[in-house]
């Protein structure tokens, strides 16, 4: 299996008695909370975790998109993604975001993922969410009801433009555009694998199967809920007559390593409850806007209605709820690889993606579990699902042939530096 | 109380099937629900019904009504609103309008002015001012609506609404019943949703001037929802208007302040 070194990047000076005095973390979070010399820092600490995790050797890293909040200071992932294409090597970069139908044209996001993917030497996975309704309908204004159509056009009209070779016109209800062609095109032909990060809404399942799409499960809502929203999709891809082949499913999972249970629990409980008593305070009224669910979402009743969102998030647990009811998975080494390889399993997932910064976590916390992680259960979990071919992972260059950056000013520095030739 | 009649009106093929309600004798009163529909036919409706025709269509999306995904933009939902008018027969009605209908019966009035004889605007939406901004009712939980919605929240209405918002609470245990209940109701804000997320604002100001119909605009002086001070916009901007303010009264003046509101009404219809 493979496994993706995931950032939120949540702001990490919310203050104490923040649930008391804001309703929630997103859309209307004053930004007089956000002190730009402290994010000046954040971004960079942030950057040099996903960068440490290239180096140890994870198979991806990875960045998402939010707006307006103290949850996740993403509002551009690909200007993160740009950021890790020319300090990272090895990794494949993994842009969960672009919430495609916000974009006016959505052209725009096929050329950014396609300079990514040209940038990194294909290393580019385009994740293509629907967003969340805070994201598109409140921060971003789109319709509730016409955002899956919308989103759904925006889809074509990007992968077609990925596609021809000749310009050609796009007379959609939301985009009307008379020339389509777009510079640059990505490495990958005829695109990057693309990921649609979702809740379990079966319209997301089918969209994915159909178009051989990873579907990547992002919830923090435990490992009770997830094995029955991934049961879902299993049973889906069978009654659709899709392979079940573990590759085509991530799952997103928030993980903590210390040397021992007992260090685990002291060293991260102040970050986690941060993450999860913070971080996900939402307010149930802006999160299930009229129309954004279909109505056999709602009737499936699988997915957050509005009114039960705290419910599921994994707000005021303790520690131990929290590791015994899956919302984390924590403690020594040896703990945290028997729950992984119990996870990967009985999800039937062939991608994890790990949530290794959480909440206020600081540098040396979070950089001791990558390292624990990488060097002690990631070896383990390696061989799993290796029977099966993973069809949803980008066919770069070969490291040999991706450009080092720097590498061209170094070869001709000598030269270029030369004294200048005085006329005789 | 008189108990109003329901049929079906199939506009066509590929276009919306409407449930009509209807009650009483006499020249025909169109009315317009607003985001809550029709839930129960009440308040000033029964007392219209004595001297008027009354027809309440429902929108598509509320009640028995289907066929939103026909009607693509607001321009769409206009004509079928003239659709509606020409299934029932109707010549000239009287139309009243109440928040979100009342935005509607104003749009169409200012779009065909010689088809509506006379018009009531009940707190309709469809005027933005920066300093009044226009409370965002898809941005909160049902129950936190009420207090925008009523004056007194002690009211019987008040009360009923708090019991149905009651549904949306954070368990499981629903009956299927209070089920199917929900899912009318999100049906029904569904559909408000598609015309006026997340402004409620569409250019109606510039259109104003072009309504010929006699047109009386209602409010409730204790309106939080949508401000009084839109009474005197449109008042301004018609050309025939006059405005009546209801006191001791929020923004549902057909529920909270009926027998005035319904007084007001007939008195108009009459020329008066």
């Amino acid at each position: 299996m493979k496994v993706n070194w995931f950032h939120l990047m949540p702001y990490r000076w919310l203050p104490d008695d923040f649930r008391e005095r804001y309703h929630g973390v997103w859309v209307d979070l004053p930004n007089a909370l956000y002190d730009p010399e402290r994010g000046h820092t954040l971004y960079n600490e942030y950057l040099d975790m996903l960068e440490y995790a290239d180096q140890l050797g994870f198979d991806a890293v990875g960045v998402n998109e939010h707006h307006q909040n103290g949850y996740g200071m993403m509002p551009s992932p690909n200007l993160m993604a740009a950021a890790l294409a020319r300090r990272t090597s090895k990794a494949m970069i993994l842009v969960l975001g672009n919430s495609i139908a916000l974009y006016n044209p959505p052209t725009r996001v096929a050329e950014e993922l396609a300079m990514l993917d040209v940038i990194s030497g294909g290393r580019l996975i385009a994740g293509f969410p629907v967003g969340t309704p805070m994201d598109t309908n409140y921060c971003y204004g789109e319709n509730p009801v016409t955002l899956r159509d919308k989103y759904r056009e925006a889809h074509d009209l990007i992968i077609k433009a990925w596609r021809e070779r000749e310009p050609f016109a796009w007379n959609g209800k939301y985009a009307k555009l008379r020339y389509v062609n777009v510079w640059p095109q990505p490495i990958q032909k005829p695109h990057p694998p693309i990921w649609v990060p979702g809740l379990s809404s079966i319209e997301t399942w089918d969209f994915c199967a159909e178009r051989g799409y990873n579907y990547s499960n992002l919830s923090f809502s435990g490992y009770k809920r997830a094995q029955k929203m991934l049961d879902g999709y299993w049973e889906r891809m069978a009654k659709l007559g899709k392979e079940a082949n573990p590759y085509s499913c991530t799952f997103f999972q928030q993980i903590c390593v210390s040397d021992t249970d007992e260090a685990c629990e002291r060293e991260w409980w102040p970050h986690v409850d941060y993450f999860f008593n913070r971080c996900l305070h939402l307010y149930p009224g802006m999160t299930a806007p009229p129309g954004y669910m279909t109505e056999a979402s709602i009737r499936a009743g699988i997915v957050a209605q509005a009114g039960n969102t705290s419910m599921n998030l994994g707000t005021n647990k303790s520690w131990k709820e929290l590791v015994e009811g899956g919302y984390i998975i924590a403690g020594s080494p040896a703990t945290v690889r028997q729950r992984c390889e119990e996870l990967a399993r009985s999800l039937r997932c062939g991608h994890l993606g790990l949530g290794m910064h959480i909440g206020s976590a600081p540098m040396e916390l979070t950089n001791r579990s990558t390292y624990l992680f990488a060097t002690k259960v990631l070896p383990h979990l390696r061989p799993i699902w290796s029977e099966w071919e993973d069809h949803w992972w980008p066919k770069a260059l070969p490291e040999d042939k991706r450009e080092k950056p720097g590498g061209h000013n170094a070869a001709v520095q000598s030269r270029a530096e030369r004294p200048t030739e005085e006329p005789l | 109380m008189t108990t109003p009649q329901s049929r079906t009106l199939n506009l066509g093929d590929g276009r919306p099937v409407i449930e009509v309600l209807e009650a009483g004798e006499g020249a025909p009163l169109l009315f317009l629900h607003g985001a809550g529909g029709i839930v129960a036919w009440e308040g000033m409706l029964p007392l219209l019904s004595s001297k008027y025709h009354v027809y309440a269509p429902l929108a598509p999306g509320f009640g028995a009504s289907t066929g939103l995904e026909c009607l693509e933009d607001q321009f769409d939902l206009f004509m079928h609103g003239f659709d509606v008018i020409e299934a029932l027969g109707l010549e000239r009605p009287y139309v009243i309008g109440e928040s979100f209908g009342g935005w509607m019966a104003a749009e169409m009035a200012a779009l065909r002015p010689k088809e509506i004889g006379r018009l009531a605007l009940l707190a309709p939406v469809g005027l933005w001012r920066d300093e009044a901004p226009v409370v965002d009712i898809f941005g909160m939980l049902p129950g936190e609506l009420i207090p925008y919605l009523f004056h007194d929240q002690s009211c019987f209405a008040a009360q009923r609404m708090m019991m149905l918002t009651m549904l949306f609470n954070d368990k499981d245990d629903r009956t299927q019943e209070q089920v199917e209940i929900l899912l009318t109701m999100s049906r029904g804000f569904r559909t408000v949703a598609k015309f006026l997320f997340p402004v409620p604002e569409n250019g109606l100001e510039r259109r104003l001037w072009r309504i010929e119909a006699p047109t009386l605009i209602v409010w409730g002086e204790q309106d939080r929802l949508v401000s009084p001070i839109y009474a005197d916009i449109f008042r301004e901007k018609i050309v025939n208007a006059e405005v009546i303010r209801v006191p001791e009264t929020g923004h549902l003046i057909g529920l909270e302040s009926p027998a005035p509101l319904a007084e007001a009404l007939l008195r108009w219809g009459q020329g008066q």
